[in-house]
């Protein structure tokens, strides 16, 4: 199987990690991953083998053609038996290589990439094979966007189950792990509420682990709000310390909201990892995030435009220990179950099928 | 939209208000500052007198809870009392999850949500709160009293803080019935009302009195009897550097401004929508027609003088929106007959014209709505002012034309004696200074020439108002980079609060009516802070929200830059306003008191109405001014 995708470690995010747990998961079958070029690309490992374009000096739309190219190339030379596009910018690659080599192509969709490209992903789903999206959220926005409902299929990602730490330095933590990408994930409604969760916690702490282009915005306005003692934007930070992180924290909190042109989060991943550490969630309620975290039994859903109920929420799993471990528990317990293995198999399943079906 | 519930007309004036002091064991100054309220025509009246001296005292126009909304109102055990003068909007939510808490509440009202917030978070409720008020919270365990603001500044305060002893009240006059001694007239505040037509900041036109600022505290105790003011919030300097497309962000706006529209048309209570022609009303009506069950009611105003009239275009948006329309054309005759006492009504004076036109839309709407929407602050979150964009491109002229060259062509184009845009490029290209420029354009230059109407009184005065340096002062305060929002910042800041809102608060109230502005919603302001001064400011003022304007109302084409409520005022002073301001100058203590000098008044005035200059601003503080003091002193000059 060859794998195409922009998002691929070392480079970080939901999608990477994803991809990631694809490859070393389905052991079943072969893979090649065709992807961008990444800065550490060098030093990381590489359990199979991984063709790089060159993206450094070229616009994102030059290096998205040659990752396009590539998985052409690739696959004409390596003749796999199916072909897998974690993102619709390879769709193109992936269902030219599909036809090419009569095999069947898989398109991986999220949710707010068809929202901000219709057309493209009008032809990624109604071309590939099959669409594969990680939520039923995603799966509404795939039928709006015009997919072939009878190729839509729900495959939910694994997610890493570590051992359960704790090495609390005795500060009250609310931790959020994020690229500060988009606006929807709630960061704004975090720091009105954390203005009311000083108030009833004072040596509360919110963690923000990510960075991107909202980071000074955020930084600047938690400044301007005097709550820069409060908020801490840590940025990119190592595995190590960010399994320091969550250790430390005690409730998991990213009030993810539906943007204007619907979209938002397409599985929430974050929740999941949170919540196999055993930390309770504080998330909105509505999209997909609503079925990766369970109202009131592995955390607590609020109305994401309402910091004051978001605040109510933190305050209340930072005040009552017993209910956040309750919470964190039966969370880590949902999450024992949603293993890479389980979505592997899954996926390969899918492939059999469609190779079936082609005779 | 809940319209089922029909409040009783009120054609007297009603002023909703609070007011309170910390020496009044017996509740006389409570009971004269609510008296002072009760004869603009009361809906309620209550007060609270704490063995401790601290008393509290309320009016109220009852808009939500019509019956059970008495002010003041306790916690469960009577330890914790508020009143509360506005509305909180999202207060409904607040009560839900208050009640999920495990409080108990006893009314629908907001001022009820209020004690319980209090006793979850302290001072730190006002972060909670999305609405248009000020408060008063008395924690009788802590013996200490909260006093807040709204963010914007929409509902007034006024404040004296004199040895160990606090009084507050919502309104100035209210206030000086509490105090024993309160007639001063502070000149620095006139020199501020005569050079920008409003008192700015924390001033008040009476001496030793203050307002509390918008989005601040004042907190005060028995054990630390001195009011202490601080800012709980803030508009961010964000700098954004990237953001969605046009129309993405228009669609973030949409989110936005829909939600803002629709809490403001919650009211146990008819709602009506004030048209004043321009594109930040037509807006608020459009949104107020999708989000209504009902056919709103809009209404406008026009004139029987001058060139300024906008029914016509108030019109087209009416019909476009199927409402029921309603308009009212203020004659000349009703001007002579309403202005001056609309004037000598003033609470703080405010010496913007357009609060004539606007009282008299209010006055319409009363007599079919209790609550009406408008467009106020539009202009200052989404850069509405051509000026800005102007003197953005100024500065960016500046950077590469010598001084002396800009000097020159700038004394070229003043010569030329050119009128509108034509006439703006000379203050575009003249090398001055920016701010000082900014505050001469934004005052039609009364900030450099009312000193010369200035009466020994003013002249003698150690440390004069200077709105230069006020403005000055303002911008590098609030940090923010950048020229245009640097000059947003201090409309939000001065202008929006002084004029507008006070304009917009004195207006309505006046009428009985409530004015409710779905522009200044905390989220909605903040989401236009985070968008990038390119979309606001950059191919046309208002780029951003005239993109939503011209998606939501196609038919109406690009929407023409205008002045919300412009009156004929140049007309009104040579014909049904001339008696007024003659015998201002004849007779008024501004001029027997030597606050202005009548001399250099009288020439302003004969020029005037000889047509051979327009004074009309100018001639139009002083009128202000003169009826107010007319109004404190007991005296009529007409």
């Amino acid at each position: 199987m060859i794998l195409t995708t922009p998002d691929y470690p070392p480079a970080t995010g939901g999608i990477q990690r994803l991809m990631w747990g694809l490859v070393t998961h389905a052991t079943g079958w072969t893979t090649r991953v065709v992807t961008l070029d990444h800065p550490d690309a060098a030093g990381a490992p590489a359990p199979v083998s991984t063709r790089r374009v060159r993206s450094s000096e070229a616009s994102r739309h030059t290096a998205i053609a040659r990752l396009n190219l590539a998985t052409i190339c690739e696959g004409l030379s390596w003749r796999p038996d199916a072909v897998v596009s974690g993102h619709l910018v390879t769709s193109p690659g992936a269902v030219l290589l599909g036809e090419l080599l009569r095999i069947p192509s898989l398109q991986y969709v999220y949710a707010k990439e068809l929202i901000h490209r219709p057309r493209l992903g009008r032809f990624a789903t109604t071309r590939s094979n099959a669409t594969v999206v990680l939520s039923e959220h995603a799966a509404e926005i795939a039928r709006m966007a015009g997919a072939d409902a009878t190729r839509l299929h729900v495959i939910a990602p694994g997610v890493d189950f570590a051992e359960r730490k704790r090495a609390g330095d005795g500060v009250p933590t609310i931790l959020t792990v994020a690229r500060l990408t988009d606006r929807y994930k709630g960061f704004d409604v975090m720091l009105r509420a954390m203005a009311l969760v000083r108030a009833r916690i004072p040596a509360v702490r919110w963690v923000v682990i990510g960075d991107g282009p909202l980071r000074g915005e955020l930084e600047r306005t938690a400044q301007t709000w005097g709550l820069d003692a409060s908020v801490l934007f840590c940025g990119h930070v190592s595995d190590e310390e960010l399994d320091g992180w969550f250790a430390r924290s005690h409730v998991f909190a990213m009030p993810s909201r539906l943007p204007a042109r619907g979209g938002g989060e397409g599985y929430g991943l974050v929740y999941l990892e949170a919540a196999a550490r055993g930390l309770p969630c504080v998330a909105g309620n509505v999209g997909a995030v609503a079925e990766a975290v369970i109202d009131g039994e592995t955390g607590l859903l609020v109305d994401a435009s309402d910091h004051v109920q978001t605040a109510g929420a933190l305050v209340e799993l930072l005040a009552d220990v017993d209910r956040a471990a309750e919470l964190g528990a039966a969370g880590r317990e949902r999450a024992r179950t949603l293993t890479w293995d389980r979505m592997a198999i899954a996926l390969q399943a899918l492939v059999v099928d469609l190779v079936a079906s082609r005779g | 939209m809940q319209l089922s519930r029909c409040h009783p007309c009120f054609h007297s004036p009603t002023l909703c208000g609070i007011c309170g002091s910390t020496a009044d064991r017996q509740g006389a100054a409570v009971a004269a500052m609510n008296a002072m309220l009760v004869h603009r025509g009361p809906d309620d009246e209550g007060s609270y007198i704490d063995p401790s001296g601290v008393a509290l005292g309320a009016r109220r126009l009852s808009i939500i809870d019509v019956d059970g909304g008495h002010q003041p109102i306790a916690n469960e055990d009577g330890t914790v009392w508020a009143v509360l003068n506005g509305e909180i909007y999202n207060h409904p939510r607040l009560r839900t999850d208050l009640l999920a808490r495990g409080h108990a509440l006893r009314s629908r009202t907001d001022t009820e949500v209020l004690v319980h917030l209090y006793e979850d978070y302290g001072d730190a409720l006002v972060h909670a709160l999305e609405g248009m008020y000020c408060f008063c919270i008395w924690d009788a365990r802590r013996e200490r009293l909260l006093l807040a603001r709204d963010r914007f500044g929409e509902k007034p305060l006024f404040y004296r803080a004199w040895g160990k002893r606090l009084t507050f009240a919502s309104e100035l006059t209210a206030l000086q019935s509490g105090l024993d001694q309160a007639d001063a007239v502070d000149p620095v505040s006139l020199m501020a009302l005569l050079a920008l037509g409003y008192v700015p900041g924390a001033r008040s036109m009476l001496r030793d009195v203050s307002q509390l600022p918008p989005a601040s505290v004042l907190t005060w105790s028995l054990e630390d009897p001195l009011a202490r003011v601080s800012r709980y919030w803030q508009l961010p300097d964000l700098r954004p550097s990237a953001h969605g497309s046009l129309a993405e962000l228009a669609d973030e706006l949409d989110g936005h401004f829909a939600n803002a529209v629709d809490s403001r048309l919650v009211a146990d209570v008819p709602v009506g929508v004030l048209l004043s022609g321009g594109l930040d009303s037509a807006l608020v009506a459009a949104y107020a027609a999708q989000l209504s069950n009902d056919r709103i009611k809009t209404f406008t105003v026009g004139y029987d003088q001058g060139d300024v009239d906008e029914r016509d275009a108030a019109r087209r948006v009416a019909t476009i929106l199927d409402t029921e329309h309603r308009e009212l054309i203020l004659t000349s005759a009703a001007v002579a007959d309403r202005v001056p006492m609309l004037l000598r009504q003033l609470d703080q004076p405010v010496a913007d014209p357009a609060l004539v036109a606007l009282h008299a839309v209010c006055d319409l709407a009363r007599e079919h709505v209790t609550v009406a929407v408008g467009g106020e602050g539009a202009d200052e979150l989404f850069a509405g002012y051509p000026r800005y964009r102007w003197l953005a491109l100024s500065s960016r002229i500046a950077r590469v034309a010598p001084a002396p060259l800009l000097a020159l062509g700038a004394g070229a184009l003043r010569s030329a004696t050119l009128d509108g845009r034509l006439g703006r490029l000379a203050e575009v290209v003249s090398p001055g200074d920016v701010v000082e420029r900014y505050v001469h354009w934004a005052t039609d230059g009364l900030a450099g020439t009312s000193c010369d109407i200035w009466g020994a009184a003013l002249r003698q005065q150690g440390s004069p108002f200077d709105p230069v340096a006020d403005a000055r002062h303002v911008i590098a305060r609030s940090g923010v980079s950048g020229i245009v929002r640097a000059f947003m910042t201090l409309d939000l800041e001065r202008g929006l609060p002084g004029d507008v809102l006070a304009k917009a608060d004195r207006s309505s109230m006046l009428c009985s009516l409530e004015m409710r502005t779905p522009f200044l919603d905390r989220s909605l302001a903040e989401f236009a802070a985070s968008v990038p001064i390119a979309a606001h400011a950059g191919p046309r003022n208002k780029h951003l929200l005239r993109t939503l304007f011209e998606r939501t109302l196609p038919q109406l084409g690009e929407a023409k830059r205008k002045t919300a409520f412009r009156v004929p005022l140049a007309e009104w002073l040579r014909g049904p306003l001339r008696p007024a301001l003659e015998a201002q100058v004849a007779r008024g203590p501004a001029f027997s008191e030597e606050w202005l000098d009548r001399r250099a008044v009288r020439v302003l005035v004969d020029q005037h109405l000889r047509g051979r200059a327009d004074h009309s601003r100018v001639l139009w503080s002083v009128l202000t001014f003169g009826s107010w003091l007319d109004a404190q002193r007991g005296t009529s000059s007409l």
